[in-house]
């Protein structure tokens, strides 16, 4: 367990995440609280890794329960596995005979039944599914929902009762309630919006796009053989790609990706054609790779060579910081809320 | 601290946020679990624990940087930082909650710089008579309010009076208010009337009605009644201020601001919520497509697992088969919205009803046309509300100085996004079918009808005006499954319950 939101940040940089104050004091207080956390935010900013290190970092087991278009309590809850059921009442017919050897009259061997009846109806003929299986773990796990959106919102009424008691109602064998608490973790990519009760029932985190400095920071965790130099392009060009206006901007995910294929290819320092070539790593849509194509020489510049490095130096400084900051926050904040642009793909 | 975070909380409630006293309690708790030391730490527990909606962000962060102000506010006019850092609350919260009342410390530091011109409008005499014109037993005058909202350190309220008169001063065309670095406050207060500080002073005792005061300390402050009225000004000069200094950095925010007052049919944030409500009730009522999930029901496939456990009583023989369905699910929507100027007043009713739909449902696509026809699905995905609806109204997406044509908008519609209706979905086409006596191009309309799985047509104006100059409604309607005339939520609301009560089975 955490003892202080210190300690959140540091354990979690032990396992390699970076992450600011407002996100470990969220994190603290839903363990202290045994609160799900709701996580939204734009695909690949870590959401899914929070959880991932969280586990890690408290040396938890992380059960994760990945939603998707018609899942049901039967994939995320428990289901009943009757063929077992069946195989057994098959193989016990004849303890069954002998129980009612004695037996004299039907009322009587019913009466008799029913004693045993509880034995087909227990947890053991129960195939526990990830919630369950969270719930009924001997040590806390952390439990992941990942990609809620993705679910329907009846689904959401299903994990009601988990979220805000830690415990499932089976009609057959009533109440389960957990052992251990698990840490509840659910993320959304804000593709539809969520219900109010659900909300209710959890804190609330939403992750955007890093600070130009976190960012850097977790390029050079991530990947420890970039050079000083070529670390600072990636994060600025990638920055001023998420400033235009794309389809799907670059995640931290890109970024890394972009950065370690930069390290394959031997690269020390990002020129035009360089860039140009693997655009294909950031950008997911071509009509963003042509938009970016065009832009190239705009974002490329002050980021080339050292001389023109220092021009872009002076530049930041003629702005006012506050409002350059302030206007970065609101273009960001605008631009996370609805993150994945579904229109064209899926109609 | 709890009365400090109720009513920051009671605070955050008066300006439309939802929060429930669950999420009170979790607050509360939260702030338990920490040391108090931080300002930031507070923000942050209270943002998780309180705001659920990330567009709620921007209001819950304004109020608690005016609730908790710290010392060191920025402020672009430095001849009135030392004024600033007096009557500003201090930034550690507990330190609020413990705060003495020192009614003559909060008297005398106001009186240092300001003009006496400006004090004139508040001739603490000149007010005293006339809010005891009324001589009722519990009326307090506004001098003894405010000076109750210094002391008891409600600076919230204060802060949200302050944005009434601020607000009232705006609706009368000051407009050098606004002119940033120039602050032209004589001429402010010189609009700023009594009535107005009437006014304020009731909505005022309404706040503290539905508040918990001590009446003693009511009654002693009651007899403190001058000194305050002479600092109203100087409070409302930092207030403004502070006001500006906020607007300075929201650039983007005046200029929509600008853009709207053409079209100034704006939602506040409880119409908001009751748009959405609605939009919800609707869209249950819709058909859309089937759910890839099976449920029980009396017709469609064997379910083996549940037929085998239901069957286990008979030894494993099927008697009882159970069968499973799929069920419709959620529709696919596609919308297509008129934006012309014949429709101005009510354009913007309607592309909120637009963003509320795609906000909700996941399977949406929005089109806007006045001539042209032009697809905003990602517009509206990627921007919020306001800056969505400048953009269609900015002319940046389509010309909208044209007139309408309907038959020309279906025609690209046709050409371009038939593929977008497939048999799943529902059609909604938002517009008065006024095309300017041009071809209205009705076999389009029906062809998208005999496509699609409904067509709705919502038109702002009453069937019988249908009649008059140039509308094809009359061609149209007989085409759609349904028409409805929806101008305000108040009509959006009938028609959900009109949905709900024919449940929409009969038009399938």
């Amino acid at each position: 367990m955490f003892e202080s939101i210190d300690q959140v940040i540091d354990q979690l940089r032990e396992q390699q995440y970076i992450c600011d104050r407002r996100l470990a004091t969220v994190i603290f207080l839903a363990l202290k609280m045994q609160k799900p956390v709701l996580i939204e935010g734009p695909a690949g900013v870590g959401k899914t890794e929070l959880a991932k290190v969280v586990a890690l970092a408290l040396n938890r087991q992380m059960i994760r329960l990945q939603c998707y278009e018609g899942l049901d309590e039967a994939r995320a809850l428990y289901e009943w596995e009757y063929s077992k059921q069946l195989l057994y009442t098959q193989i016990l017919r004849e303890k069954i005979g002998r129980t009612l050897e004695h037996v004299t009259d039907l009322r009587e061997a019913v009466a008799q039944i029913r004693h045993h009846e509880d034995a087909f109806f227990s947890e053991h003929f129960i195939v526990r599914r990830p919630i369950l299986q969270a719930l009924l773990a001997p040590e806390p796990v952390v439990l992941l929902i990942d990609e809620i959106d993705r679910a329907e919102e009846q689904f959401e009424a299903f994990l009601l009762e988990v979220l805000s008691d830690f415990q499932v109602s089976i009609p057959e064998l009533g109440t389960i309630k957990a052992t251990a608490p698990p840490a509840v973790v659910i993320t959304s990519n804000n593709t539809r919006e969520l219900s109010d009760a659900l909300k209710r029932r959890c804190l609330h985190l939403t992750i955007g796009y890093p600070g130009e400095a976190r960012e850097l920071e977790i390029v050079r965790l991530k990947v420890p053989e970039i050079s000083e130099t070529l670390a600072q392009q990636v994060v600025e060009v990638i920055r001023r790609v998420r400033a235009l206006d794309l389809r799907k901007a670059p995640s931290i995910s890109e970024t890394l990706d972009w950065a370690r294929a930069l390290i394959l290819l031997n690269a020390e320092s990002l020129t035009p054609e360089l860039v140009e070539e693997t655009l294909q790593l950031i950008l997911k849509y071509d009509r963003d790779v042509q938009k970016v194509t065009r832009e190239l020489p705009k974002l490329l510049g002050g980021s080339g060579a050292d001389s023109q490095h220092h021009h872009d130096h002076d530049h930041h400084h003629h702005h006012d910081a506050g409002m350059q900051a302030a206007l970065e926050r609101q273009r960001e904040h605008t631009a996370d809320y609805f993150s994945s642009y579904r229109g064209n793909t899926r109609s | 601290m709890d009365a400090v975070v109720n009513r920051f909380i009671h605070v955050l409630k008066l300006n439309g946020l939802r929060i429930s006293p669950a999420e009170t309690i979790d607050a509360l708790r939260g702030l338990t679990l920490t040391a108090l030391a931080e300002r930031e730490l507070v923000r942050e527990i209270l943002a998780c624990t309180l705001i659920k909606d990330a567009r709620d962000l921007p209001v819950f962060e304004h109020l608690f940087e005016v609730f908790f102000q710290l010392p060191d506010v920025p402020h672009d006019h430095h001849h009135h930082h030392d004024h600033d850092h007096d009557h500003d609350e201090p930034g550690d919260p507990t330190r609020i909650a413990l705060q003495p009342d020192e009614p003559g410390i909060n008297q005398n530091e106001h009186t240092h710089d300001e003009p006496s011109d400006v004090r004139d409008y508040f001739d603490p005499e000149k007010m005293v008579s006339m809010f005891n014109l009324h001589r009722e037993p519990n009326r307090l005058s506004l001098s003894s309010l405010s000076q109750h909202l210094i002391l008891n350190r409600n600076k919230g309220l204060l802060d949200l009076v302050m944005k009434r008169l601020t607000h009232h001063l705006r609706t009368r065309r000051v407009k050098n208010i606004s002119q940033p670095g120039e602050l032209n406050f004589g001429a402010a207060l010189e609009e700023l009337e009594l009535d107005l500080i009437a006014g304020a002073a009731a909505a005022l005792q309404d706040d503290l009605a539905a508040m918990d005061v001590d009446e003693a300390l009511l009654e002693r402050l009651a007899q403190q009644i001058d000194g305050v009225i002479a600092n109203l000004p100087e409070l409302l000069k930092g207030y403004i201020e502070r006001e500006l200094a906020l607007r300075a950095n929201e650039a983007q925010a005046h200029e929509l601001e600008h853009l709207e007052s053409a079209y100034n049919y704006r939602f506040n944030e409880h119409e908001r919520r009751q748009m959405d409500e609605l939009v919800r009730r609707i869209g249950r009522q819709m058909r859309g497509a089937r759910s890839t999930r099976r449920t029980v029901s009396s017709s469609g496939r064997i379910n083996l697992s549940r037929t085998l456990r239901g069957n286990l009583k008979y030894d494993g023989v099927p008697f009882h088969p159970i069968l499973a369905n799929r069920r419709d699910e959620r529709p696919r929507l596609v919308l297509i919205c008129d934006v012309s100027l014949s429709v101005r007043n009510t354009a913007r009713f309607m592309l909120h009803l637009v963003y509320s739909l795609q906000a909700l449902f996941s399977k949406v696509r929005s089109f806007v046309f006045v001539s042209d026809l032009t697809e905003i699905t990602a517009e509206i995905e990627r921007s919020s509300l306001d800056e969505a609806i400048g953009r269609v109204f900015g002319g940046e997406l389509l010309d909208t100085d044209e007139n309408s044509n309907y038959g020309r908008a279906l025609e690209i519609f046709h050409e371009r996004y038939l593929a977008a209706v497939t048999s799943r979905t529902t059609l909604i086409i938002l517009g008065d079918g006024r095309g300017n006596q041009r071809q209205p191009n009705a076999w389009i309309l029906e062809e998208l009808r005999r496509r699609c799985k409904q067509l709705i047509w919502l038109t702002p104006e009453g069937r019988p005006s249908w009649q008059l100059g140039g509308s094809d409604m009359p061609t149209y309607a007989p085409i759609c499954h349904r028409v409805e005339v929806v101008r305000n939520l108040d009509q959006l609301g009938r028609v959900a319950e009109d949905l709900a009560r024919t449940s929409f089975v009969g038009w399938r």
